[in-house]
């Protein structure tokens, strides 16, 4: 590695030494609690894919470059010398790992593996390793935001055939705008994704309950998040807080997005609006009686997976139990669920960046769960849980299905 | 020549080890609170109704996670045991280490013994004995660096050096060698800043005995910032963190 990469990748180190980051370079204990809260450890017993083991590879460096005593005998500590031999480790630190923060449930410390994972991420984008499809599609959505103009036309000529099959599909619907779009003044504001197994649902659903929303322009993953770039991450939410600043819109409700929803709430909020995430939105409208569904119509055991960013990074436990117990009477829980429900293993952007072989291999101990739940359906609230449990799925012979919440609760819809 | 090492390890270097010792976690904490604070909120929620409902938010959650290491006692109740006989074993051990000036009597002044009679010495050895031994095994073992050992054997050199003060000095036919009083004395010739030679008080062929225990903890001080011993002052703010 030249000197001077590697002095411009040592201070992209330093810039993220945050206060926290800091504390849980220089405080682990190597302990070992944080051991068996992985995935990917439980799936392959391998030391590399524990917390621990992933934040040495970075600690090691800090060791090297920050503290006394790794100048003075790093020996003591392992530290040791970047170069792209280490590269290597760090990478696995950055994609080897979803963030989905169980390790933090266990230890003692509350030791942050995503935060120490940022430093990782920030060296290799500086290396120009970092996976090359989530930059490319994160450099697509902000594009998209900086030409709006062009993009907003050819995305509402799109809503056209969508809104064609929503009057296809829901007779009851003809003659209404069933996907608005700029409606000013809209209570809700829904951000989706691209596809339109994220609108359809969520619009009949809104508009069963009489609901003023009005659909963004921009889909709602924000691949900066993944890739582990900030800037990228900021200017992609940018673009939707600036239309519904515009739209003057009470409130905005994430599509079933775990990272855009907890970027957007905790990283990037509080605003003047709320966030909140779709299954939030169901749940509401369910309590408040302003939608009917009929418990006959989905059939079928179903359970539900907790994703890592809306549950134990989000806050949201009981809102996707409320829409479920309101689709079925014959809903089961995971074991263990909630906070301490096991991670999906395609988070943090891993169902693009890593191989499905890797993938497969560290979420066996996800197959085994869904197995013993013995559920016909597993729903679950966050587009890249869909995609990985799909794959779980097919890969484990797992007789169920993957079902998104909304969807669930769009089929029991009553007309 | 051994007569001056003792003295300058039994009086300057305890001064030396406790000035370093502040001044190197004054100095870490500085390194801390001078470092960018993230803008962001770094918590995990437990099972509550909603984000905004915090039944067991903030610092009396983050108190007790760093007190009583709960979701360690739920998934590993074996190194919580271990864990908490050890910590708490430590506060105990320091406080019968100021039980031992006169000012202080919480075992009776007359008493020979210390708080427990040995007993706490011994319970902290066998924690650290279960803590290094488990280092030699499965995944700790591969994650554990040289200085995670080392230290941990400091740590069994300065508890087992006071188990021998503690213990071994009762064996001779005349009962004590040295009593709780014969090292309050000393301790209190370190707190009025005397620079007595220790000899005068701690007599007998337990003195190098006591020497090695002082000098195990000089360094037990020196290394302490430095070292990921400094959780003592970091887990604290670190559970805050992650309570919000
Ligand atoms: S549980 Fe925490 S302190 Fe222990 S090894 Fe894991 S990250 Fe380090
Ligand atoms: S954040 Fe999740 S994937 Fe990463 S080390 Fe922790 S438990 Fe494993």
């Amino acid at each position: 590695m030249e000197q001077n990469e590697k002095s411009s990748l040592l201070k992209l180190m330093s810039d993220q030494l945050s206060r926290s980051v800091r504390m849980y370079l220089d405080n682990c204990a190597r302990c070992g609690a944080c051991v068996e809260a992985c995935h990917a450890y439980a799936s392959t017993g391998e030391a590399r894919y524990t917390a621990v083991g992933r934040a040495q590879n970075i600690r090691r460096l800090y060791e090297n470059y920050h503290t006394i005593t790794g100048k003075a005998a790093p020996w003591l500590s392992e530290a040791v010398e970047l170069d792209e031999l280490w590269m290597d480790k760090v990478y696995e630190t950055a994609f080897t790992c979803t963030g989905c923060r169980r390790c933090m449930v266990f230890c003692p410390f509350g030791i942050d593996t995503q935060q120490i994972q940022t430093i990782a991420k920030s060296l290799l984008i500086g290396a120009d390793l970092e996976p090359k499809p989530l930059t490319v599609r994160a450099k697509d959505s902000i594009a998209k935001g900086v030409n709006s103009e062009a993009t907003r036309a050819k995305f509402a000529k799109q809503m056209d055939q969508l809104r064609q099959e929503v009057v296809e599909r829901w007779t009851a619907e003809a003659g209404k705008d069933v996907i608005p779009l700029d409606v000013q003044g809209a209570n809700v504001l829904y951000v989706s994704m691209a596809e339109a197994h994220s609108i359809l649902p969520a619009a009949r659903i809104m508009n069963a309950a009489g609901e003023s929303w009005s659909l963004s322009y921009y889909e709602a993953v924000n691949f900066g998040a993944f890739v582990g770039n900030r800037s990228m991450t900021e200017q992609i939410c940018q673009r939707i807080i600036h239309e519904a600043e515009t739209l003057k819109v009470k409130e905005m409700a994430i599509c079933e997005c775990g990272t855009a929803f907890r970027v957007m709430k905790h990283v990037m909020g509080p605003f003047d609006f709320n966030v909140i995430t779709l299954v939030q939105l169901l749940e509401r409208y369910i309590k408040q009686g302003r939608i009917k569904l009929d418990k006959s119509k989905v059939r079928g055991r179903i359970t539900y997976h907790d994703p890592c960013q809306i549950a134990r990074n989000g806050g949201v436990y009981e809102a996707p139990r409320t829409c479920l117990r309101a689709v079925t009477d014959d809903f089961v829980e995971l074991q263990p669920n909630r906070c301490l429900n096991w991670c999906c293993g395609g988070g943090g952007g891993l169902v693009i960046a890593a191989e499905p072989e890797f993938r497969m291999k560290t979420s066996k101990i996800k197959a085994e769960q869904l197995k013993a739940s013995g559920a016909d359906i597993v729903a679950t609230a966050c587009e890249m849980c869909y995609a990985q449990l799909n794959e779980l799925v097919d890969e484990y012979e797992l007789d169920m299905k993957v079902e998104f919440v909304s969807n669930l609760v769009a089929q029991a819809l009553v007309d | 020549m051994f007569g001056r090492i003792w003295y300058f390890v039994m009086v300057p270097m305890v001064y030396l080890a406790f000035v370093w010792c502040v001044l190197g976690i004054a100095f870490k904490t500085m390194q801390v609170l001078r470092a960018p604070r993230l803008p962001r909120t770094l918590r995990i929620f437990p099972e509550s109704k909603s984000p905004d409902d915090r039944p067991i938010g903030g610092w009396a959650a983050a108190v007790w996670d760093t007190f009583a290491m709960p979701t360690l006692w739920r998934f590993n109740p074996t190194l919580w045991f271990f864990l908490v006989v050890f910590h708490i074993g430590i506060v105990i051990l320091i406080i019968s280490h100021l039980d031992l000036l006169p000012q202080v009597n919480i075992v009776s002044a007359s008493s020979p013994h210390m708080i427990g009679n040995g007993t706490v010495g011994a319970a902290v050895t066998v924690a650290l004995l279960y803590l290094l031994f488990r280092r030699f095994r499965g995944t700790v073992r591969e994650v554990s660096v040289l200085s995670d050992y080392l230290l941990l054997f400091l740590l069994l050199c300065t508890v087992v050096s006071g188990d021998i003060i503690s213990w071994g000095n009762s064996w001779s036919d005349e009962g004590f060698v040295m009593t709780k009083q014969d090292l309050g004395k000393y301790l209190e010739s370190l707190i009025t800043f005397s620079f007595t030679d220790p000899r005068k008080f701690l007599s007998g062929s337990h003195y190098p005995v006591i020497g090695f225990h002082v000098l195990c903890a000089n360094l037990f001080l020196m290394v302490l910032p430095f070292s990921k011993l400094v959780h003592t002052c970091f887990a604290l703010p670190m559970n805050k963190l992650r309570r919000g």
